[in-house]
């Protein structure tokens, strides 16, 4: 079976791979590349947990083979903060408490990170919409929306 | 080393207060390490398991022998190899199966490959011969005489001392209440109620999966690293099963994506350790995919429960008669104690003179039931606090009134016999139904919606042995920081901030000053049972103020011979020793390391200090095996009551839960923050359950084994707000007075939704979840819709 | 036990240029290769064991498969590899055929919706599937390329069965054609869920109604079933009582009773028949009456 080599820019560094085919972005980003900010929850689409920034549109990256990013340009949450400065997303979640076992932090901040870009001051029911696919079993939600409603207004 | 004059006015203490968590930072940017994010280099392995597909079954043959001989395959292992029985209060499994299969998805062998892809493509290579047996996929059918035996060995298996198999039967734990005398007092209640209940299967589904590495050394030294609530109870289990001693086998616990129990005693970590026994000195990976947790994970067992429960005429409860069976599943090493903690918990929490219960664990063909958050308690609860709701109505007293007069008190006498330490239920009440506005109803949201109120309420003790313990240490460094040990796991919850927190406490130091040594590690990190019971706080937070408290009499000790002062003159205030006397004060760093010269500059005191703390309960007494009556059952309880507002749709039957009310007597809350997150996770956990969750089992095969159709609440099903009262009556021996929170806040929303809906609607319905089709169905036959 | 594999098994990603390259390819490699764009329902298909094709195709970059265009005399024409939240951002779709908008804003969740396409979603012809509904009220076609050239299918006669489509060996579909939206329509999707949203239809209903002084009623009504029957279903009855007579509650409800009793739902692990057959009703009370007071204000 056919291994590809594929030039990517993530987080603003360009990334190099040698993948199979079948290899998915999320595959390639931890194993490849070493970055495992990003989870694997399903592999299936549906929890949010490997949902990263894909040409400017956030995607679960289990959904996505990693051939296809010939040229791409990637955001993950090793991505977020700029020089140990951290997004206004990720300090919110830290006061809003939104973050307690952490594992589908990363996938949250991403997609709100996407959300934010795209729509800076979305409505409650905006917000809510945009996170359904982020599935979390800590926190109930409420200190995420709350935390995506602070960093929204302080924008 | 100068002294100076006149402390600093100290901080605040951080008792109470809610500093940020510790590890908030490394989990927002993705830099704190899971088990799967660890790098194990180009010789790691990786192992994938080979299960039964059907639920009851014996193997004639396993024929691995093309799978061997598949290129990239290192090792495939069965049974054969593994005869010890492993289990957590009854030995009643093996690692892999040897002469029977008990549940689809019982692992029968295992192949590690240098690929997850060839060990994958390897096990459809690996041949099994299967005889299929009759199967059990009902508790009730499975308690009865004539039905197929699942562990004919049973009276056999080593099990624990307040356990109790019936030997010869399916029936692995047979937990009575004999007190008073219900049949003497049936025929004076003035209401009687008497209800089925039916638990479905649900599961944790924490969004990190199972995973665990097993490396074993040319030594034979075995290191496990696990994504685990429970490093030392995985070391002594594994060890004991395969013969070899606990400090042989280290356990390292990196961070854990969400626990909720299912990573509680051993499961999947076992077989790691098994394959990687044949493949020294190659680290071996085993992660399950998502379809494997809801297939073969720990699960909460179902429940079938019968009530019986009745009252005076002025609303005082005169007797109760509880049946529980359990569908334990195929293996109930763990669930024994599950139905243990229904039974000596019966009565729910009600002062009720005479209660007989009796909760059975049997054995099914279904998925292995284990700790998960509440261990039997949200099952009871269901059926228990409908059936007050049920009775109050009855005699036309109003619930929260009912459930008032009848609560547990301090000094109230408690189904065991034992009673009450101080508690605040009737506060709990009391709140609860304050915040949800209980007794008026606002307009619902359209004609087509009816909205309604219900109150639950619940108890809940540390389900565990005796005498299981804690210990911590406290070592200071240069720096004057400190770096506690501990054994217990973060899991989200916050346990290490609130060991940070009560440890700068305790020493009298800045909380920024404390560090906890991570990962848990059995080769350095103090003994700590496991991470469950909702323990920690309480448990492994007294060890660690003993740990604190023996680090700051060490340091005062040194000081106190440096000045030539009594140690009792002395403190330690914000990082810096004071003495009361003479107003001398001295910041810590240096001295905890490199001590002090003496007075008499001949020499020095002290050196580098390093606290040691520890705790047991030693007041347990044990239960009577035909009574369930004894002295102290449990270490406490934790109290508390949910109130919710719902809207139901007429049209669609769905239940929008709008507001939910959370109040518990936590006995103090060390971070309030914290505890508000238990009581909202919790609350949206218990939701989910109650509107959505059941695994649905079909002759032992589970139909649906995944997030498209294990439908889990999302941020659109969260209520626009849960409010989190925290009451505090102090826990005697709890550190601050604090006792346990973590798993109470999942305990009453089923039924206090259910009664909600009944108040919305006036149904009921036999068993959660409360799907719309399902309300739908109910309020169609009812007569309420067409 | 049936279990997922723990990834993808092993394919190749083909990669052609050209519409014609591609659909030989297909045709030559019959029975294993297969066409995907977003690969949502693709890749889960494969990891799950359903199917097991060798070679994987990406046909998103073939010209003129990513482009929305619209004008008033032809309607819409979209590519078929235009994402679902392309099409909720798109203006002359927000302003044209904002049924559709809202069909798609109710699939799964907002990340995969960058991946998901309208066009696979009806080329998986799962009768769940939500824009099916839109797309048949709208009277949509669908613009097929093969190796003998390019067809258009309409598509009342494309969906075939559960998860079988009228597509013949070696086609690609290249685009999805929305004629000009009736004047002054007006349109609702109304879905049942599990959840609150991002489920899969257990019950979906689309309503499409338009002023036509033609009609008896003065209103014409197009209505669509998804998830109770093997195919989506228009339902023609329905939309029949609403044309014939004066509308009001009673005629409504009249359509809503003639939709339960032309759709043919089963029990599954979703739902049940008779639930399903009883949220026909109600749901299309509910959606009719949302149009129809639309159309009145």
């Amino acid at each position: 079976m056919a291994q590809h080599t594929i030039q990517m820019t993530v987080n603003g560094e360009p990334a190099v791979a040698a993948v199979p085919s079948q290899m998915t972005l999320m595959e390639c980003l931890r194993e490849r590349l070493g970055l495992t900010g990003t989870k694997c929850g399903c592999a299936a689409g549906e929890c949010g947990a490997c949902t990263v920034i894909l040409d400017g549109e956030p995607v679960n990256s289990c959904m996505v083979l990693a051939v296809e990013c010939e040229g791409a340009s990637v955001r993950t949450v090793e991505g977020l903060s700029r020089s140990g400065k951290l997004d206004p997303l990720q300090a919110a979640m830290i006061t809003a408490g939104g973050v307690q076992c952490g594992f589908c932090t990363p996938g949250v901040l991403m997609t709100a990170r996407a959300l934010l870009d795209r729509n800076p001051h979305p409505t409650d029911a905006e917000i809510s919409e945009a996170l359904v696919g982020n599935l979390c079993r800590c926190t109930g939600y409420l200190p995420i929306l709350e935390a995506v409603r602070s960093a929204a207004t302080a924008s | 080393m100068s002294a100076k004059k006149a402390s600093p006015a100290p901080l605040a203490s951080p008792i109470g207060a809610s500093p940020p968590r510790i590890d908030a930072h490394e989990k927002v940017t993705g830099a704190v390490q899971y088990t799967d994010d660890i790098p194990f280099g180009p010789r790691l392995l990786f192992a994938r398991i080979k299960r039964s597909p059907h639920p009851h079954a014996r193997i004639v043959k396993i024929d691995a022998s093309r799978a061997r001989a598949l290129p990239g395959v290192v090792a495939v292992v069965t049974g054969e190899d593994y005869p010890g029985y492993i289990g957590l209060y009854l030995q009643d499994r093996h690692i892999f199966c040897r002469d029977r299969v008990r549940y689809v998805g019982d692992p029968v062998a295992g192949v590690a490959a240098i690929s997850e892809t060839i060990a994958e493509n390897a096990l459809e290579l690996i041949d099994v011969k299967y005889e299929v047996l009759p199967a059990v996929f009902d508790p009730e059918q499975g308690a009865k005489a004539d039905a197929p035996l699942l562990h004919p060995k049973l009276e056999d298996y080593v099990v624990a001392p307040f356990i109790f198999p019936q030997n010869g039967t399916n029936i692995s734990n047979h937990f009575k209440i004999r007190k008073g005398d219900p049949s003497e007092v049936w025929g004076i209640c003035a209401a009687i109620v008497e209800r089925k209940y039916t638990i479905p299967h649900i599961q944790h589904v924490p969004i990190e999966p199972h995973v665990a590495v097993a490396l074993v050394e040319d030594s034979g030294k075995v290191t496990l690293w696990a994504s685990s609530q429970s490093p030392f109870a995985q070391r002594n289990l594994i060890a004991k099963t395969l013969g070899i001693s606990q400090s042989d086998l280290r356990v390292v616990a990196p961070a854990v994506g969400g626990g909720f129990g299912s990573k509680a005693g051993v499961s999947m970590e076992a077989l790691a350790v098994a394959i990687a026994l044949k493949t020294p000195g190659r680290p071996v990976k085993l992660r399950l995919t998502r379809e494997e947790e809801f297939h073969t994970a720990f699960v909460r067992q179902g429940l079938i429960a019968y009530f019986k429960m009745g009252c005076a005429a002025d609303g005082r409860l005169l007797a109760m008669e509880n049946r529980y069976l359990w569908d334990g599943g195929a293996y109930t090493e763990y669930g024994v104690n599950v139905t243990r903690a229904a039974g000596y918990s019966s009565s729910g929490p009600y002062e009720v003179p005479n209660v007989h219960a009796d909760s059975l664990c049997v054995y099914t063909n279904h998925p292995v039931g284990g700790p998960m958050r509440g261990f039997g308690m949200p099952e009871m609860h269901v059926g228990l606090e409908q059936c007050i709701d049920d009775l109050a109505l009855q005699i036309g007293m109003d619930p929260v009134e009912f459930r008032r007069l009848n609560c547990l008190k301090t000094g109230s006498t408690l189904v065991t016999g034992s009673k009450m330490h101080p508690i605040g239920l009737p506060e709990c009440i009391d709140q609860a139904a304050k915040a949800i506005g209980w007794g008026s109803k606002a307009a619902p949201s359209s004609p087509r919606k009816r909205r309604g109120k219900g109150i639950a309420l619940m108890w809940k003790a540390p389900a565990m042995p005796p005498n299981a313990g804690s210990s911590a240490w406290v070592r200071l460094n240069e720096d004057a920081t400190l770096t506690v040990g501990i054994g217990g796991q973060e899991l989200g919850q916050g346990t290490f901030t609130v060991m940070a927190q009560m440890a700068a406490a305790a020493l009298g130091v800045p909380m920024e000053w404390v560090r906890i040594a991570t990962p848990l590690d059995t080769e350095y990190s103090p003994y700590e049972w496991q991470t469950v019971a909702s323990r920690l706080t309480w448990s492994m937070g007294n060890a660690v103020v003993n740990a604190a408290r023996d680090a700051r009499g060490k340091i005062l000790k040194v000081v106190a011979e440096a000045w030539n002062e009594a140690p009792e003159d002395l403190d330690i205030v914000n990082g810096n020793v004071i003495s009361y006397k003479t107003e001398e004060s001295l910041p810590m760093k240096d001295l905890v390391v490199y001590g002090l010269p003496r007075p008499d500059g001949k020499g020095w005191t002290g050196g580098p200090i390093v606290g040691d703390g520890n705790f047991m309960p030693t007041y347990v007494t044990g239960l009577d095996k035909e009574t369930g009556q004894g002295e102290r059952a449990v270490v406490h309880y934790t109290t508390g009551a949910q109130a919710v507002e719902v809207e139901v749709d007429l049209d669609t039957g769905r239940v929008t839960v709008l507001r939910g009310v959370a109040a518990f007597d936590v006995g103090r809350a060390i971070n309030p923050g914290l505890v508000r997150g238990q009581m909202e996770g919790g609350f949206v956990q218990g939701l989910s359950t109650a509107l959505f969750e059941s695994l649905q089992l079909q002759e032992g095969v589970l139909q649906n084994p995944s997030f498209v159709d294990y439908r889990i609440a999302t941020t659109a099903d969260a209520p626009e707000q849960v409010e989190a009262i925290m009451v505090e009556v102090p826990q005697d021996d709890g550190p601050w007075g604090a006792r346990g929170i973590g798993e109470h806040p999942m305990v009453p929303t089923i039924p206090a939704i259910a009664n909600a809906i009944y108040d919305a609607v006036g149904i009921r319905l036999s068993s959660p979840p409360y799907s719309s089709e399902k309300v739908y169905l109910a309020m169609l036959e009812a007569g309420l819709v067409d | 036990m049936t279990n997922a594999r723990p990834g993808l098994p092993e394919f190749d990603y083909i990669r052609p240029t050209g519409l014609d390259e591609a659909c030989r390819y297909l045709k030559e490699h019959a029975g294993q290769a297969r066409p995907f764009m977003g690969g949502t329902d693709t890749f889960v298909r494969l990891r799950d064991g359903v199917w097991h094709d060798t070679y994987l195709v990406d046909v998103k970059h073939l010209p003129g498969m990513r482009t929305i265009e619209f004008d008033a005399a032809q309607g819409l024409r979209l590519g078929a590899a235009a994402s679902m939240n392309q099409v909720i951002d798109d203006p002359a779709i927000a302003r044209h055929y904002p049924l559709l908008a809202e069909a798609a804003r109710s699939v799964a969740s907002f990340p995969l919706r960058t991946r998901a396409t309208v066009v696979g979603n009806l080329c998986n012809a799962s009768p769940a599937g939500d824009t099916t509904g839109a797309c048949l009220v709208f009277d949509g076609l669908l613009e097929v390329h093969g190796t003998g050239g390019g067809r258009s299918i309409p598509l009342r006669q494309f969906f075939l069965g559960p998860g079988k489509t009228a597509l013949a060996s070696g086609e690609i579909v290249t685009a999805l054609r929305l004629p000009p939206p009736p004047a002054g329509a007006f349109g609702h999707y109304l879905k049942l869920g599990r959840n609150a949203l991002s489920d899969l239809a257990i019950v979906g209903v689309t309503a499409l109604g338009y002023p036509d002084p033609s009609a008896g009623s003065g209103f014409r009504f197009r209505i669509a079933l998804a998830s109770v029957a093997p195919v989506p279903l228009l339902v023609e009855a329905a939309a029949e009582v609403l044309c014939r007579e004066p509308i009001n509650e009673t005629t409504i409800r009249a359509a809503a009773d003639a939709a339960m009793a032309a759709c043919n739902p089963i029990d599954d692990v979703r739902g049940g028949a008779e639930y399903r057959r009883r949220m026909v009703r109600n749901l299309v009370r509910q959606a009719v009456t949302d149009v129809w007071q639309r159309l009145l204000a």
